[in-house]
């Protein structure tokens, strides 16, 4: 007996309420993931309405996470009312569909932040030798 | 009675992995270890948190603004589809679809130029091709026929000295009487005593024979 397919069987319900969600594709430490629109109340398990792209969130050879959108769906669904989930929603900010999403903004400046103290620790660590050396 | 395709598209699988198989069940208590394990509550400070505030309302306005958009879209792309059937736009349509066919047309006519002016170069490489195998071919027979003519001719030449059927009896004779012996001795320094009868000398003689000489 086959299985519905991955990219959608295209059979929903008009009214019950939608979401665009990213769904694991992928095997064991291989992530890969469908970004598919599908019930709300389903489970990433159960089939979805449609796929509208795809994210591989593992850097290839030039170090580039590849993602890819289906953007004329994407509006038509958005049209319809589908809710987005915010990893797609960051993913579609990034790529300018949408708004750069908070949550980009804060890892980008906690990001930051880490670094700069790590750096500041690494130049306060290389000052102390130099004195021990010197003493 | 269930139907066939009731089964072929459902929405639901036969088969469901479940996510909690390698998890603790429900109903079981906090384990004795982490009773008094309060977690630690992450620490957001006071203008982080302003900040965030103020970034989150600008984009859930903006999203607000762009869902309206694509909802306001979709209303007037389903207006449109039906509002299709009229004059007006049925000729727009029909004009729409004479341009499109104009412009293709153009296109397959500068396609076809290009093909045809490829085709012909490579007609032209083909038959150069098979001019030079036809060329290589004729020399090589060439060859081969020359060859065989000279050994043709080196056999002509060797032929006056077979033995056929009306000189068997006379080289058969000749034969007889001229017997050869193709046996022959050799010693220690590399001279050869030719025939079967030739008495060897010995030492003695051999120094005998250097003194004569």
């Amino acid at each position: 007996m086959p299985l519905p397919p991955a990219s959608g069987t295209g059979r929903y319900f008009v009214k019950a309420a939608k979401s665009i969600r990213l769904i694991r594709q992928g095997c064991t430490n291989r992530p890969f993931f469908h970004i598919s629109v599908t019930h709300r109340k389903r489970l990433n398990s159960q089939p979805v309405i449609e796929q509208l792209g795809s994210y591989d969130p593992m850097p290839n050879f030039n170090n580039e996470k590849l993602v890819a959108l289906n953007l004329e769906r994407i509006k038509f669904w958005l049209g319809h009312g589908a809710h987005v989930s915010p990893p797609v929603a960051e993913l579609l900010g990034l790529a300018g569909f949408f708004p750069i999403h908070p949550r980009s903004y804060m890892t980008a400046w906690r990001n930051r932040r880490t670094e700069r103290e790590n750096s500041e620790k690494q130049k306060e660590a290389e000052a102390a030798a130099k004195t021990a050396d010197a003493a | 009675m269930i139907s066939r395709n009731s089964i072929l598209k459902r929405t639901w699988p036969m088969l469901l992995q479940c996510a909690e198989a390698h998890r603790k069940p429900r109903w079981l208590p906090v384990a004795k270890s982490k009773i008094y394990r309060i977690p630690k509550r992450p620490v957001v400070s006071e203008e982080e948190r302003i900040e965030l505030l103020r970034i989150n309302n600008n984009y859930k306005t903006q999203m607000r603004a762009i869902r309206r958009f694509y909802h306001e879209e979709m209303i007037k792309e389903r207006s449109t589809l039906e509002s299709a059937s009229s004059e007006m736009s049925q000729r727009l349509e029909a004009e729409e679809w004479e341009r499109c066919v104009q412009l293709n047309d153009k296109w397959n006519a500068q396609v076809a130029a290009e093909r045809e002016e490829r085709r012909k170069k490579e007609f032209e490489k083909m038959e150069e091709y098979a001019l030079a195998r036809i060329e290589a071919k004729d020399k090589e027979l060439k060859e081969k026929i020359a060859q065989a003519s000279e050994r043709i001719r080196r056999q002509k030449e060797l032929s006056t000295t077979f033995i056929t059927p009306e000189t068997l009896d006379e080289a058969i004779d000749h034969a007889l009487a001229n017997p050869t012996d193709y046996n022959f001795a050799i010693d220690l320094e590399g001279q050869q005593y030719l025939g079967r009868d030739i008495p060897i000398p010995s030492k003695e003689q051999k120094r005998k024979a250097a003194e004569n000489n």
